[in-house]
């Protein structure tokens, strides 16, 4: 039969399909994970996707040329815009994009669509286009944008989603790097140097994982979250977008509170039973929740409404601040800043310390005493407009207030700072300063604190009437 | 009492504070003579019981330094080891305002323990998260990126004193000084040398003395003045300072002091993150920030998550002041390695980027050696969308590669090494294969990509950027652009 310019487009297409593929299909399934078609599969609506790049990068031989290496959609999730890309690891490592991603990057600045990027691979190809005897061509060009110069644009102006399911070092995981939002499933790593470079460099004979370990990065604060499949990677990342739209109407909480307040942490529950009386059922979405423990951050929903959520926890060590907890909180609040979710911030904390690695030994101990990873928390405060409720629900000593909130005066103050009646203010309790000294704009009881906030924030603007209105990115989502 | 009489006491009392008070005679050691107009001398906590609670503790005022107008403050370990109470943080509070509406920079020696304990009033929410008018976390935190705010840690500083250094741009602290926390019962505070190591302080100084000097080089740089410069010492032999042999290390800072105008360089942050040197400078006079890789250092110059740090905020600084942005090259790329993942390069490595993506002023890069892999991003930014080096010069020395070429060598000759018979015959496979892509990347070669704006002669460097930067006058923003990242 004849070739004609039709056949000759539908053979080179169903050459990129898993379907023409089914060994290499088979590998991927083996290992416990999706295909890089099969990602975007289930991330996207059905029907919805247009696929960007098809033929591309397929040489006469019907082999990938360099550079490529994955595949490019513009879709829907939950009747949303997205971008989504997947590296496509099987092919030579994984193409990191820097021929495919520079135009859906620019999609995504122009269009404020999200992105949602599937990045393992190894980084660029020994042999990469751009690359002239060795030099990066970097002289003169002017235009569109690499997709590291890219993410830094897209950074705090659209919501970016890495997923890292698998090996992903160099490029590939500077990507992730630049990510608002990194979810990576067990057994994976991210990391600047994979194992052969760490072999030639030092000498050092190291699994992907051994070297940079999601499991690592999550309790070391290199991730978001940590997941255990793909799939649950792919539920994250809807479920982290769902955020992005107010739901019309909320759901009650999981529990209320009664009359008696919550006196001291005794529980490892404690903060997470309060934060469940609060918000909306089961509407918790915890991010970092294993690094820097004393405080806990996360999204959350209150009749319906998107908010930030950040809270001491009390329980381990007193609610203590370290640097840790307070470059986690500072992202935190440049992240809701961002994307105009209002915050509520739980205030119980002894206070800002600083960690030293003592002796030979090198375990940790703490100190009072600030550091300036606790004034970039103030800095955060300070340059963001979306508003910010507190409840002092316990201690708030040592600055934490400061860190949690921002300062009590002009440019950052609360939209309304509440106590709970035995919140302590130094020697005082809340209700003495709040009758006193008028410390807060009111004391109130936890049974009647939900619908304060509820109250409050149906004073302000929805989420996505607040982003209209912006008309051009406030400020980087800090990637520490 | 008669006014006379009032009068009489007013100048007795403003009398008695002269010559007497260690803050006062540093304010004045740094500020032209008679140039210091105080703020609030009269100002007491209302619980002056014992009669000399001069200005509270806290010195301030406006003053000039080599004729350019500052808002200084001092405290006072002499009176409630120089305490803050809510009158004296109200006198901040003004010099502040004063440095935000008139641009001018802010300066405070800083030495004391935070809070008045025994103060009658509500503490302030520096202890306690409570609504109060304390506002001087606040406007610190507003001048960030505005004006140029400098502490000089001259003694303890505990607390809310901690706070504000921590909250301006650079940190001067003294040999001996010390910053922490000090409660009722306990005092937890560490070396400022000791806080050096970590970033947390820029310079030490041996003393006040150096403080002050260091403080009046910063603000000439600020208050830039073009017109007299020197020809650094070593200009002519700036390429002597790069041995020839490429295994041989060599300390980037002499590069450094010979390419800017003689004593100009002012390196901060030199106990930390110690493969990235960072260093106001002049050049013809006009102030610049270098960013330079510093191959002798226990990293060989790669850049780990420190130096990352180090440079992105180095770099944020400079864009807040309008200073060009120079960039020296020698590096083997991002550290790489289980201790240095762990330390989050991951996340740390895209800060420089994303600051040199972010920046407004002018960068100038020279590549003296090599840039593997991410290096040569980390240090002149990708610059494809937004900025490109105005200028990006190679000496003919440069190389560069995806990875180390040893590396890559090692790589992609890695069956023949392993069968090699002998260490030293895989060697030399490895390095014969590693020399034949290094000829591929340096000297004319890399100048025929245009990968490189041009390759200079080392003795060039200097006049070729100082031409651009003339023709370029500096750009301050007109507004707040963003905060510097204290970190």
């Amino acid at each position: 039969m004849d070739e004609t310019p039709l056949t000759r487009l539908k053979s080179a297409k169903t050459k990129r399909f898993d379907s023409a593929r089914p060994d290499a299909v088979a590998k991927v399934h083996d290992s416990g994970h999706l295909t890089a078609r099969e990602r975007i599969a289930n991330l996207l609506d059905p029907e919805t996707a247009v696929e960007f790049g098809s033929i591309a990068a397929i040489d006469t031989e019907g082999n990938w040329v360099p550079e490529y290496g994955g595949v490019d959609f513009i879709g829907q999730v939950n009747n949303q815009p997205v971008i989504a890309s997947s590296s496509d690891y099987t092919d030579k490592g994984g193409g990191y994009g820097g021929g495919r991603l520079e135009h859906l990057i620019a999609l995504s600045q122009q269009h404020r669509w999200p992105m949602v990027l599937f990045v393992d691979g190894g980084g660029s190809r020994a042999r990469h286009p751009r690359t002239g005897l060795g030099h990066t061509e970097l002289s003169g060009q002017f235009g569109r944008y690499t997709h590291f110069d890219g993410m830094a644009q897209l950074s705090g102006w659209v919501p970016t989603i890495a997923i890292v399911a698998g090996p992903s070092f160099a490029g590939h995981a500077s990507i992730a790097g630049f990510s608002d939002f990194v979810i990576a499933t067990k057994g994976s790593a991210i990391g600047m140097g994979g194992p052969p470079m760490v072999e030639a460099a030092l000498g050092l004979s190291l699994t992907p994982n051994e070297l940079a370990g999601a499991e690592m990065h999550d309790k070391l604060g290199g991730i978001d979250l940590l997941v255990d499949s793909d799939a649950e990677a792919i539920k994250a990342a809807k479920r982290y977008l769902s955020y992005f739209e107010d739901n019309a109407s909320g759901e009650l909480p999981e529990r209320s509170l009664s009359d008696e307040l919550p006196t001291t942490a005794h529980e490892e529950d404690h903060i997470f039973s309060i934060i469940r009386s609060l918000i909306d059922a089961g509407s918790y979405f915890e991010l970092r929740p294993s690094f820097a423990t004393t405080v806990t951050t996360g999204l959350a929903r209150v009749n319906g409404k998107t908010i930030g959520l950040l809270a001491n926890n009390s329980f381990i060590r007193n609610g203590e601040i370290d640097e840790s907890a307070a470059t986690k909180t500072a992202r935190f609040v440049e992240l809701c800043d961002s994307y105009e979710f209002p915050i509520l911030s739980i205030l119980d904390s002894v206070g800002a310390v600083t960690s030293w690695a003592e002796g030979a030994t090198g375990v940790i101990t703490t100190e009072p005493g600030l550091s300036r990873s606790h004034t970039r928390a103030l800095m955060a405060h300070q340059h963001r407009t979306v508003p910010l409720i507190s409840i002092q629900i316990g201690k708030a000593g040592g600055f934490s207030g400061h860190i949690m909130c921002g300062s009590p005066t002009g440019h950052t103050s609360p939209l309304a700072s509440f106590a709970w009646p035995n919140a302590e203010i130094g020697s005082i309790d809340g209700f003495s300063a709040t009758r006193n000294m008028n410390a807060f704009d009111d004391v109130i009881e936890p049974a009647e604190t939900r619908k304060n906030i509820v109250n409050l924030l149906n004073l302000l603007p929805s989420q996505s009437e607040r982003r209209s209105l912006i008309s051009e990115k406030k400020h980087s989502v800090d990637t520490w | 009492m008669d006014d006379k009489s009032r009068q009489e006491i007013v100048v007795a009392r403003k009398l008695a504070q002269e010559g007497s008070i260690n803050a006062r005679s540093l304010i004045r050691s740094i500020s032209d003579t008679g140039s210091f107009d105080e703020y609030g001398a009269l100002a007491t906590s209302d619980d002056d019981s014992d009669g000399n609670n001069y200005s509270d503790g806290l010195i301030c005022g406006i003053a000039s330094v080599n004729d350019k107008s500052v808002a200084i403050a001092a405290y006072d370990r002499g009176i409630h080891n120089g305490t803050q109470t809510d009158r004296n943080m109200r006198k901040l509070a003004k010099m502040i305002y004063l440095a935000q509406k008139n641009r001018w920079p802010f300066i405070i020696f800083l030495e004391g323990d935070g809070a008045r304990r025994d103060e009658p009033l509500l503490p302030p929410p520096i202890i306690n998260y409570t609504r109060a008018r304390w506002d001087v976390l606040e406007g610190l935190t507003e001048l960030s990126g505005w004006v140029p705010t400098i502490s000089i840690v001259t003694g303890d500083s505990h607390d809310g004193h901690a706070a504000i250094a921590f909250l301006t741009d650079l940190v001067i602290a003294t040999k001996g000084s010390s910053i922490g926390s000090i409660n009722a019962t306990r005092v937890t505070s560490r070396s400022s040398e000791e806080l050096a190591n970590r970033g947390e302080v820029d310079v030490i100084a041996d003393d006040t003395v150096d403080a002050i000097r260091t403080c009046k080089s910063l603000l000439s740089l600020w208050y830039e003045s073009v017109n007299e410069f020197e020809e650094p010492d070593e200009a002519a032999n700036i390429s002597s300072i790069v041995p020839p042999n490429r295994r041989r290390q060599y300390d980037m800072r002499k590069v450094i002091n010979a390419f800017a105008d003689k004593n100009s360089t002012l390196e901060v942050g030199s106990r930390w993150g110690s493969s990235m040197v960072t260093a106001f400078a002049k050049l013809y006079g006009r102030s610049v920030g270098i960013i330079a890789n510093q191959p002798m250092s226990a990293r060989a110059g790669a850049i780990d998550s420190a130096a990352a740090d180090k440079a992105s905020r180095f770099i944020e600084c400079c864009d807040s002041y309008g200073f060009p942005l120079i960039s020296f090259i020698d590096n083997p790329g991002y550290m790489v390695g289980p201790e240095a993942e762990a330390e989050g390069m991951a996340r740390h490595h895209a800060r420089p980027l994303a600051a040199l993506h972010q920046r407004n002023v002018p960068l100038y890069s020279v590549q003296i050696r090599k840039a593997y892999g991410l290096g040569p991003y980390a240090m002149s930014g990708f610059g494809t969308s937004r900025h490109v080096p105005d200028l990006r010069l190679a000496w003919p020395s440069v190389e560069s590669a995806g990875m180390s070429l040893e590396g890559a060598a090692y790589l992609v000759k890695r069956r023949e090494i392993k069968a090699a018979s002998t260490p030293q015959e895989a060697r030399e496979i490895r390095d014969l294969y590693a020399e034949e892509m290094r000829d591929a990347s340096s000297g004319l070669n890399a100048g025929r990509t245009f990968s490189f704006d041009d390759i200079i002669l080392p003795e060039e460097t200097r006049p070729r950027i100082a031409r651009h930067l003339i023709r370029t006058p500096r750009r301050i923003p007109s507004r707040k652009v963003r905060p510097i990242d204290p970190k």
